[in-house]
């Protein structure tokens, strides 16, 4: 380990990691570098954030994982990437930096059109219907590739191929098939196929596996891990159930209402959580092989736009450990190790 | 460009299934609307015997008057109207089934010895071609309205249309027709005071005559258009909102595609709702003919219907109505043919009623 | 410690349900505001009492027979005769008032008659798709799709059916195809939405869900759809005294304006002027009325049309 990553682990807490970190696996140079980031919308009660002050690192190389419940902002930060936030929310502050891109937020109009789906590849939570229903798929993906100004479409259409193949479909009947033709698995895997098919090296899946079976569900995250490692691509995926994220993802980061209470390195969030959500998170899980009882779910309900404390932390009114302390004030980043998190009991419990 | 038709794509999967499924489909509809037009034929025949005053035996009795005996007026009058008036029920029916299946009309009474079909014949363009003009133009405009308060639907403007389109659409047909011929040709005589054409003009591809054509059917045509213009503008703004909301034009902008491609994408599904009401405005045309040509003092089928009635000239009337039913029904079966070509989602399932 | 931020969960149980009731008022209220709130609403909802009245009570107010005055014909609005007078010199407001009880009530009838034939159709149509769905709907396409005027202007050859009930009849019996799609296409939607399989589940009777579930649902949307069909009878009845195919033992507006267009060529000349328009605007008034309100119970039941004012 480096001086630096040693400094940086004794330090007090900073809400700023440090530039480059020893990662497990890879050079571990961020390819997506989200820094405070805060995304309102307006509301009978005034502008309301739904992402506050997010700072996040997409590490080159690797899957992360984005997990929280429905309502705790994370696919509008997932469309913030694409600089697609929905009127009327918008970025309040913050810039959202990828490398080969620069900064999205600044960009509009046509290079904005350029980056998306050519450089950034999106996949959609609802794949179910993000085709158009009239055309066939084959005729969609000429539409991609005219739009983006590809010269050789028949190239593109090899490679769509290919990609379809290799995610074990009959690529020909896939091609002239209309999307009511298609399973929803294959609509999943029709989906991850352009978001990919310009060769995009960053990838973001909103919610893949939900709406599908077990079965299918298992397919196709291993056709994403395979996509993943033989592309070297730079994968997030978003995802309420924190099973798939385990399964798959190198960093995991967790939100709750709008921002991230904690994120490091897979296993060892897993294996030793820090912010008590995360602990929650984990204890209302199920094991398969296991009494049911020992499951348990969160006291509460996730809160919505309006229904979050104006003062201090977040979770507080559902938080197990709080304390006067937390009402005062939200909880700054703290780190440990590869770990960071944002919460003062943890804190204290930490050092 | 290169890629217009450029690299070659597998044929569509549904290969010629569904060309055979849709050729089962029109023989289906088909013999549905020959069922329902043999039902209002029938309807008709009915009716036309309880009409008051059998006008067969009208003639026959006048013919008697004037010297013939009983058998020169019945066949007479058989000749005139292509059957005996006093057979049984069942033998005239069947006449008049053959008949029809001949696209033999009968004959007329006020006129007499006319044949139905020529009347009707001459009366139809007048209304078809106005009526034709009207939807298109209703069209037309409509949609275009309707894109507009789609798109800027935020705005006070747009409400502003919307709630025009939705109490022109409201109104009677007739309440359009008074106030165009009152505005326009009394209060400020700019149009001519009904009739299709001026009789000073001599007929033919001259000038003159088509000039006074086109200027005697203008406001009617301004009848039509408004009468139809409130509802494709509300169904087309409803069509746009409800695509635009849809989740792959969200993906298509998320994917890159250029604006116009994404333009096009939201008016090909805009426009499947658009296509079923074209069917029953093509309906709710002839109904509005009748007041608009009331009005206007235009010969068209509307005009005729209700002058037969005056003259009791009723083969006439039933010639018209046959007609009116007929175009419309096969216009409702065209619409329900033409859906399957248009989007894909229908031709797979088979069997699937509308 | 605020009570307002922080999740109603953490409120003890006497607290939460006051807080639900709270805001189930607060609720109500709102959508009452949001009904009440543009003037037009406000408006269309007194032009309607104000036609309904006049039908009912309008006719007492005068004889039987209007007189008739030869010696002003075609009179201007004055303080005697706001409206002005028609080609007989008789009070153009009273026929109106007198005339407006036919026009009311046989659109009346025909509501009536629609709402029953076409909710029972829709409904049966929605809930035994399979059974009675497709004929049901083979005959509603049938009656929507033959255009209605001229099967009316026919069938008033062999029987004239001028009586307000007669017509009313008639008129709801051609009419009911719209209410029927529209019916039956909220109960299909029902069913999508697990409403009905969940009753069913709970083994319910049918005829019990039908009523008890489906039709409290779809009331407001059948009663947007019946606002509009009110509009469309007024028109249909109008119109046919209008062309003068029906005959008419008493007046109603539909005969004003036949005779205004057709007798008195009020249509051609400047005089008489009110004699033409009253009928016109008394029919745009509760056009306009009843769009609008038809609107309004739109947005009512329909949150997705409200808009953050």
């Amino acid at each position: 380990m480096t001086a630096g990553a040693e400094a940086a682990r004794s330090e007090p807490a900073r809400s700023e990691p440090a530039p480059a970190r020893a990662s497990e696996h890879l050079d571990g140079s961020a390819a997506v570098r989200v820094r405070d980031l805060t995304v309102a919308f307006p509301t009978p009660d005034g502008p309301l954030p739904a992402v506050s002050s997010v700072s996040l690192d997409l590490v080159r190389g690797q899957i992360t994982g984005l997990v929280g419940e429905s309502g705790s902002g994370k696919s509008t930060l997932a469309l913030t990437l694409l600089n697609a936030v929905s009127d009327p929310g918008r970025v309040t502050s913050g810039s959202v930096t990828i490398d080969g891109v620069g900064d999205v937020l600044a960009l509009h109009g046509k290079s904005l059109r350029r980056v998306r789906g050519a450089s950034i590849g999106y996949v959609f939570q609802a794949s179910q219907n993000s085709l158009n229903p009239l055309k066939p798929v084959g005729k969609q993906v000429l539409d991609l590739g005219r739009s983006h100004g590809v010269a050789d479409l028949r190239g593109l259409l090899r490679e769509a191929r290919s990609l379809l193949d290799d995610m074990g479909m009959n690529a020909e009947r896939v091609l002239a098939s209309y999307q009511h033709e298609l399973s929803g698995g294959m609509r999943q895997r029709v989906g991850i196929a352009l978001a990919l098919v310009l060769n995009a090296h960053l990838v973001i899946l909103d919610e893949p596996t939900t709406a599908l079976d077990m079965l299918t569900q298992a397919s196709v995250l291993e056709i994403i891990r395979k996509v993943h490692a033989r592309r070297h691509l730079t994968t997030l995926i978003i995802s309420h159930d924190i099973g798939v994220i385990g399964d798959l993802a190198d960093r995991i980061a967790v939100m709750y209402a709008g921002r991230i209470v904690e994120d490091g390195p897979t296993r060892q969030v897993l294996a030793s959580p820090r912010h008590p959500y995360t602990r929650g998170l984990l204890t209302a899980m199920p094991r398969i092989a296991g009494d049911i009882g020992q499951a348990q779910p969160l006291p509460g309900r996730p809160p919505d736009l309006t229904s979050i404390p104006r003062a201090g932390c977040v979770f507080r009114p559902r938080c197990p450990l709080a304390t006067d302390a937390c009402g005062q004030a939200e909880p700054p980043v703290t780190e440990r190790g590869d770990q960071r998190f944002a919460c003062f009991v943890a804190a204290g419990e930490a050092s | 460009m290169a890629g217009r038709t450029g690299p070659v794509l597998p044929a569509t999967t549904q290969g010629t299934e569904w060309q055979v499924n849709l050729a089962r489909k029109l023989a289906a509809k088909l013999v549905t609307g020959l069922i329902m037009i043999w039902v209002v034929a029938t309807a008709t025949f009915f009716l036309v015997l309880e009409m008051p005053g059998n006008p067969a035996l009208t003639v026959e009795a006048n013919d008697m008057s004037h010297g013939m005996s009983p058998q020169q007026a019945a066949s007479a009058t058989a000749a005139m109207f292509g059957f005996v008036p006093k057979q049984p029920l069942a033998d005239q029916y069947r006449h008049y089934i053959w008949q029809l299946l001949h696209f033999n009309l009968g004959v007329s009474i006020a006129q007499e010895g006319t044949p139905v079909s020529h009347i009707v014949a001459s009366a139809a363009p007048w209304t078809v071609i106005l009526a034709v003009f009207g939807i298109i133009f209703s069209f037309l405009i409509g949609v275009c309205l309707g894109v507009l308060t789609a798109i800027r639907r935020t705005t006070r403007l747009a409400d502003g249309m919307t709630l025009l389109g939705a109490i022109i659409n409201g109104l009677p047909v007739y309440l359009i027709a008074i106030l165009l011929f009152y505005v326009f040709t009394t209060i400020w005589a700019i149009f001519p005071q009904g009739g299709n054409v001026s009789v000073l003009e001599n007929p033919g591809w001259n000038a003159g005559y088509i000039g006074s054509i086109i200027t005697h059917a203008i406001l009617p045509v301004a009848c039509y258009t408004l009468a139809g213009v409130g509802a494709w503008q509300l169904t087309t703004k409803s069509s746009v909102i409800s695509v635009l909301g849809d989740d792959f034009i969200l993906a298509a902008e998320l994917r890159g595609l250029r604006p116009l491609t994404v333009a096009r994408y939201v008016a090909r599904n805009a426009m499947l709702p658009l296509f079923t009401i074209l069917a029953i405005s093509l309906g709710l045309m002839f109904g509005g003919a009748v007041f608009i040509e009331d009005v206007f003092n235009y010969p068209g089928l509307g005009q005729l219907m209700i002058s037969s009635i005056t003259t009791k000239d009723f083969p006439v009337l039933d010639g018209a109505f046959l007609l009116i039913i007929v175009a419309v029904i096969a216009a409702n079966i065209l619409a329900d043919l033409a859906y399957p070509l248009i989007d894909p989602r229908i031709r797979s399932a088979a069997g699937a009623s509308s | 410690m605020s009570t307002s931020s922080i999740s109603s969960i953490a409120l003890p149980p006497e607290q939460l349900h006051e807080a639900l009731q709270r805001s189930r008022r607060q609720r109500a209220t709102r959508r009452w505001r949001l009904f009440v709130s543009t003037p037009g609403r406000i408006a269309a909802s007194v032009i309607i009492v104000f036609f309904t009245l006049m039908a009912i009570i309008g006719p007492y107010l005068y004889p039987k027979n209007l007189p008739i005055n030869p010696h002003d014909i075609y009179g201007a609005p004055s303080l005697a005769h706001p409206l002005g007078t028609d080609f007989e010199g008789t009070d153009v407001l009273a026929l109106l008032v007198t005339g407006s009880r036919y026009v009311l009530f046989a659109a009346a009838v025909a509501a009536v008659i629609t709402l029953g034939i076409g909710t029972l159709a829709g409904l049966a149509a929605g809930y035994y798709p399979r059974l009675a769905g497709s004929a049901i709907m083979r005959v509603a396409d049938f009656v929507l799709a033959i255009p209605g005027f001229p099967v009316l202007i026919v069938l008033a050859t062999i029987w004239q059916f001028g009586s307000p009930v007669a017509m009313g009849f008639v008129m709801g019996v051609f009419g009911w195809g719209g209410i029927a799609r529209a019916v039956r296409a909220q109960t299909m939607s029902l069913r999508e939405r697990g409403f009905i399989e969940a009753a069913r589940g709970l083994g319910l009777p049918g005829r019990r869900i039908i009523f008890a579930e489906v039709l409290p649902n779809i009331a407001p949307y059948i009663g947007m759809n019946l606002m509009l069909a009110v509009t469309a009878f007024i028109y249909t009845e109008v119109g046919l005294f209008f062309i003068g195919v029906v005959s008419y033992t008493t007046s109603n507006w539909g005969v004003m304006l036949n005779q205004a267009v057709f007798q008195a060529g009020a249509a051609t000349s400047t005089r008489g002027l009110s004699y033409l328009l009253s009928p016109l605007i008394c029919i745009l008034l509760i056009t306009i009325s009843l769009v609008t309100l038809s609107g309004a119970v739109d947005e009512f039941f329909n949150p997705r049309l409200r808009r953050i004012r």
